[in-house]
């Protein structure tokens, strides 16, 4: 995120979350802000979460698979960016994510 | 009242990390029947729900536990659910962006493909879940809502309800379903119980206080203690536990016959 010189009152708010599925990862968010006008207010924030053994015992008890947990989970998670894609991109996203989920679980 | 048995328990050993919990539950329950647990804290209440649903991180040390005649001890949790059994969690877990229309709609369709019926469409499964949200009194945006993310703890227990009477289980688990409820969401929880009540299905009602057995009126208590059933009575035991407390029970079964 950059702010230069002239940007008078400029508003800038970066939000990162990120999700951990399995307990082989871990996430490292790097916010880059270099800000040249005082008048700038910049916000920044960021979350980690995980998919919880909870959350899907939750679905299983339900009677959701696993895998289909994992993918209701995620896309849950992922929904709000999404939703401020371009429709044909929304749909494709959502198509490799449920590609790249087969078999990352069980 | 049929005989019919549904849920079996035989000598049911389990625990965490290699400490026991549960030391021998036996437990029957047939068709029909409504069934409390009741019992001091640490007593393997939960434990019991926990292993009886299929969760992951218990031991089991020995014994079985048999539903309408299949064994579950090598089912999942989810194959568990698609026999018709149904928990209702103490703490249910929260689901962001997964609106509770949409979890539902999955665990149903999940469920009726198991059993091998058709999975219900868009327009079936809205009508259908808005009767069943009608009949518990639930406002409308709680369909359209992130699953119990943001819920008051009422509204959470509300949730689960729903969603047992959207199931429509053979067999539902209570667990301690009425902690932290006031008089009218426990109301609504007991409505909801009741109205599941038939001659095909059972309900097993676990809870610290006897004032939810007020409005599920069980045909069975249990007490639980140390990881045994030490007393079996009708449901005026109950009320003798709200009045004397644990002591004299435990103090009972202590003493040698």
């Amino acid at each position: 995120m950059q702010a230069r010189k002239s940007a008078e009152q400029a508003r800038n708010f970066s939000q990162c979350d990120s999700l951990l599925i399995g307990d082989q990862c871990g996430a490292h968010t790097f916010p880059y802000i270099e800000v040249k006008n005082t008048t700038a207010s910049v916000e920044h924030e960021a979350t980690t979460s995980k998919i919880g053994e909870d959350q899907i015992f939750y679905c299983n008890q339900r009677g959701i698979s696993t895998q289909d947990a994992v993918n209701m989970i995620v896309n849950g998670f992922c929904k709000e960016v999404f939703r401020e894609l371009p429709m044909e991109f929304a749909v494709e996203a959502q198509k490799l994510l449920g590609v790249s989920l087969e078999g990352s679980v069980g | 009242m049929s005989n019919k048995s549904l849920l079996r328990i035989n000598n049911l050993q389990a625990g965490v990390e290699g400490r026991a919990i549960l030391k021998g539950i036996n437990l029957e329950i047939n068709a029909g029947e409504v069934h409390a647990i009741m019992g001091p804290n640490g007593s393997g209440k939960s434990t019991l729900a926990s292993v009886i649903a299929g969760r992951e991180g218990y031991e089991i040390l020995g014994g079985e536990i048999e539903f309408r005649g299949e064994d579950l001890m090598d089912m999942e949790a989810d194959e568990r659910a698609h026999l018709g059994l149904f928990l209702a969690f103490q703490y249910p877990v929260e689901i962001p962006g997964v609106n509770t229309t949409y979890f539902l709609k999955s665990a149903i369709n999940e469920t009726r493909k198991a059993r091998g019926e058709k999975e219900l469409d868009a327009v079936e499964f809205l009508k259908f879940i808005k009767s069943k949200a009608k009949l518990l009194d639930l406002p409308e945006d709680f369909l359209k809502r992130s699953l119990n993310v943001g819920f008051s703890g009422g509204e959470k227990k509300r949730n689960e309800i729903f969603q047992m009477a959207a199931l429509e289980p053979v067999m539902a688990v209570l667990d301690e379903t009425d902690s932290g409820l006031d008089i009218d969401a426990l109301k609504v929880v007991a409505n909801g119980v009741n109205q599941l009540r038939g001659p095909e299905s059972a309900q097993l009602v676990i809870t610290h206080y006897q004032r939810l057995l007020d409005y599920i009126v069980p045909d069975v208590v249990h007490v639980l203690h140390d990881g045994r059933i030490i007393k079996t009575g009708p449901k005026e035991l109950a009320h003798e536990l709200e009045d004397k407390g644990y002591d004299w029970v435990i103090k009972e079964a202590e003493q040698p016959a």
